[in-house]
């Protein structure tokens, strides 16, 4: 739903500049994703020494959003739908900058495992990494297109997302006892899958963050609420 | 087997079962139902059913000439100062219909007090006596009562302090933000049940504007206080309840927080985010 012009057009414009620097901080954050794992997979430390770069204009976009946010709360004063949106972009861009921590520590290990000879069980990351980068993608879907279905069905997500983890740690484990030899990078692989659930849990976040902007309907915990 | 008849007349006398008490709902000192006001062929205000809740801050907010002060106004009979208004519905003080041909519009002033957008102090009055001119008006005459309201009314509007000495002064030496709690005091003499309030802060600088919107704070412990206010900001902090009022309807009334974080209907959340019309 197209919201009518606001009387300032000036308020329209710095809603949309904050609503711009979010997409552009989630393009970069999933691009910096996607360098950090093809650099895993490809043993490629150029894309590493990339993915680890990306993370320093991430930071510099949270900082910007921030100061963007304040200043829109601070100038204007929004409240109803244009709070909401002010709120979740400050929020998401928060989240987005601890996914693109994880894609550095991703970055981090794969040079770390790209020293020594390649280990097959890198497969067993490839799925959580699939599954997390659609998470991605769609919790910041549901922000942008304020897509209340897709945001719920994000969260229930998650929960495979945790499960692939569970089940590739334990795998990796049992190869660390058979083979301790590898024993390090196996353990580089078990900390790679728990920055992807990492990713996952931000992409949560963001999906909550993406109801709450578009419903004001707050999503958040509620198995520990309902249970309480 | 077979059922007892049961005669008309005895279905027709059985008390009718009074509805089940919601004991969860707040207590309400108006209940407006179906009020419409003309202006002689205008109509101000449109088939507007709402209750205001007893102690707590009800806002009123919308655009010039939505009917938001005829609508306060209409709660202390006092857009009848204008000549040619029809009134229709019902307004229920505490149950009591203040439309009622019995009514004396007088003593509806005295039970809903007003104050309004511009400081009105009488002008050839002390500091004391435009407080206590209503008692005095009503043929008060004991003067250690007078004196102990006096006290009481400057200071629940929160000016005793900065005025004790200075009683005799006049009311007109005091400074804007001073003038408009003297007035409060004023309404609070005769002792109101409800205190309505027409942008009372929207001639005031930020502390003076700060002063009464504590005080509105403080004041709802004991009164009931319903508010129109241009200030969305203000609005937010003070009231409990917001109405959005837009061409003489109710387009929606709810809890404060509900209204400036979710409103139900399109029209408010236009307003209220500045993208009206």
């Amino acid at each position: 739903m197209i919201a009518p012009k606001h009387i300032l057009g000036t308020f329209d414009e710095v809603l949309a500049s904050l609503r711009n620097n979010v997409l552009m901080m989630a393009g970069l954050t999933e691009r910096s994703l996607e360098r950090a794992m093809k650099g895993l997979f490809n043993r490629d430390d150029n894309l590493c020494a990339n993915a680890i770069a990306d993370d320093e204009e991430i930071d510099q976009l949270e900082i910007q959003i921030d100061r963007d946010g304040v200043a829109i709360l601070l100038r204007f004063q929004p409240v109803a739908s244009d709070l909401r949106r002010v709120v979740a972009a400050m929020k998401l861009s928060s989240n987005l900058e601890r996914m693109a921590d994880q894609a550095t520590t991703i970055a981090r290990r794969a040079r770390k495992l790209n020293q020594h000879p390649p280990l097959p069980e890198v497969d067993l990351i490839r799925p959580m990494y699939e599954h997390a980068m659609s998470m991605l993608r769609d919790s910041v879907d549901a922000f942008v297109r304020e897509d209340v279905d897709l945001g719920r069905a994000v969260v229930a997500r998650d929960e495979t997302l945790d499960e692939l983890n569970r089940s590739a740690s334990r795998k990796l484990i049992e190869r660390m006892a058979q083979d301790p030899d590898q024993l390090r990078g196996y353990l580089n692989l078990i900390f790679i899958g728990r920055a992807l659930e990492r990713v996952g849990d931000h992409a949560t976040n963001i999906a909550e963050d993406a109801v709450y902007a578009a419903a004001a309907e707050d999503i958040r915990h509620q198995t520990l609420a309902a249970s309480a | 087997m077979t059922t007892p008849e049961r005669t008309v007349m005895e279905d027709v006398d059985q008390p009718a079962e009074p509805p089940p008490a919601d004991e969860s709902a707040p207590a309400c000192t108006f209940r407006v139902k179906n009020l419409s006001i003309w202006y002689g062929e205008k109509r101000a205000i449109d088939n507007v059913t709402l209750d205001i809740v007893s102690n707590a801050v009800s806002a009123i907010i919308g655009p010039s000439g939505c009917g938001k002060s005829t609508f306060i106004r209409a709660l202390n009979r006092m857009h009848e100062l204008v000549p040619k208004t029809r009134v229709e519905g019902t307004v229920l003080l505490h149950g009591e219909d203040l439309y009622s041909n019995d009514v004396d519009p007088a003593i509806v002033r005295r039970r809903v007090g007003m104050v309004f957008q511009k400081s009105n102090p009488f002008p050839t009055m002390s500091i004391g006596e435009n407080v206590i001119v209503g008692l005095r008006l009503n043929g008060v005459r004991d003067r250690k009562f007078l004196n102990e309201r006096l006290e009481k009314s400057l200071r629940m509007a929160a000016l005793w302090d900065e005025v004790k000495d200075d009683l005799h002064k006049p009311g007109t030496s005091l400074s804007g933000g001073q003038q408009q709690r003297l007035c409060i005091a004023r309404a609070l003499a005769v002792e109101p049940e409800v205190l309505l309030m027409d942008e009372p802060c929207s001639a005031l600088d930020p502390i003076a504007t700060a002063k009464i919107e504590e005080l509105i704070y403080e004041l709802k412990a004991k009164y009931t206080i319903v508010t129109v206010t241009h200030n969305m900001q203000q609005a937010g902090r003070i009231s409990d309840y917001t109405a959005f009022f837009y061409l003489g309807r109710l387009i929606e009334f709810g809890p404060t927080t509900k209204i400036f974080t979710n409103p139900s209907e399109r029209q408010t959340e236009d307003y209220i985010t500045g993208r009206f019309g």
